[in-house]
């Protein structure tokens, strides 16, 4: 698929690479936040601001690589749209574990088993974007991953429906206590829907170069 | 595809009491946005039964009955059909064919944890095979 704009261009083939080396570590990301969660250890958040930071570098390398004149004028906008994407990716999971380590321990017992779900639905869908790329790049099945983001992303949404039934029952005490569960629970959801967002972009590359 | 059913599982569950109206169980079923309930034992003999939206319009709703005074016991399916949480989705699924049934309760020693309908096993197939290169 590639083969029309890449044109064996060194440049091209290092923003490929770096953006392969973006996802998998917005997958490691996911997966120790994953891991955090499910075992409610609060200390093991950091690996997320950790990798976020070496995201950050890997970023701006590969936009600078573009403007240097990487791919064909016309598909640079949305490389780089998707690059954004994967970064506000990156932003809303080091938020979601930022606010992780200031919650209330006794509401997070209440909706544990919804949260570890999604951690790992989370988790699962980075891993897949990472996969829809490569298929991208490959003339692999990028519609087949689209699709099975979007059930994903499905499955988050009724859990988020669950939790908030569930908070809406118990009665807040702590007004901090209350926003950072809801701003916990607004990012670990959130994270779906960019990720979701960002496999729409590359199924609209593969589309504009058809 | 050696996914076990606890891996897919919904659980969500909500239970109804045998003695309540199907009133009741539509009520909960359109509150909770569900398509089935767990009825509870009657007593310490009893088993656990299912009641679910096909039961409701096939056997109260269709046949022009109350569904205020028909009880839950009256058209509850028992027992219910579990399977144990380690299963994997293969069994489930030829289950699920044999007895022509569009979910299946599932369970960790007595105790119900967790349901797993068609569509859950259609999504998990469908990503399970995103997830292979």
């Amino acid at each position: 698929m590639f083969d029309k704009i890449i044109s064996s261009g060194k440049l091209e083939k290092k923003v490929i690479e770096s953006i392969k080396i973006h996802l998998k570590t917005l997958c490691s990301a996911a997966e120790c936040f994953r891991q955090a969660i499910s075992s409610a250890d609060k200390e093991s958040t950091f690996c997320v601001a950790q990798l976020e930071r070496e995201a950050d570098t890997i970023r701006r390398e590969i936009i600078t690589t573009i403007h240097q004149g990487a791919f064909l004028p016309f598909i640079r906008p949305n490389i780089c749209r998707f690059i954004e994407i994967v970064d506000e990716a990156f932003d809303t999971l080091e938020d979601a574990a930022f606010e992780f380590r200031y919650v209330n321990n006794e509401l997070f017992k209440i909706i544990e088993p919804e949260c570890s779900r999604i951690a790992k639905i989370n988790s699962e869908m980075c891993e897949i974007l990472s996969l829809a790329f490569e298929a991208l790049i490959d003339k692999g099945d990028l519609k087949e991953k689209n699709l099975a983001i979007r059930i994903c992303e499905k499955q988050i949404d009724d859990l988020k429906f669950d939790i908030i039934e569930k908070l809406r029952k118990i009665e807040i005490q702590n007004f901090w206590d209350g926003k950072i569960i809801s701003d916990f629970v607004d990012y670990l959801t959130r994270l779906s829907d960019l990720l979701e967002d960002a496999s729409d972009y590359l199924y609209i590359i593969e589309i504009s170069l058809k | 595809m050696n996914t076990k059913v606890k891996e897919i599982m919904n659980i969500k569950l909500e239970t109804i009491k045998p003695d309540a109206s199907v009133y009741d169980a539509i009520e909960k079923l359109v509150d909770k946005r569900m398509r089935s309930l767990i009825v509870l034992p009657k007593n310490e003999n009893d088993v656990y039964g299912v009641i679910t939206v096909r039961d409701i319009v096939f056997k109260v709703i269709a046949k022009n009955l109350d569904p205020k005074k028909i009880k839950i016991e009256e058209i509850a399916s028992k027992p219910v059909i579990s399977i144990d949480k380690e299963t994997e989705l293969e069994h489930l699924i030829r289950l699920m064919e044999k007895f022509n049934i569009a979910r299946v309760f599932v369970h960790e020693g007595k105790e119900i944890i967790g349901v797993v309908s068609l569509l859950d096993v259609l999504s998990a197939s469908l990503v399970a095979k995103a997830r292979s290169k």
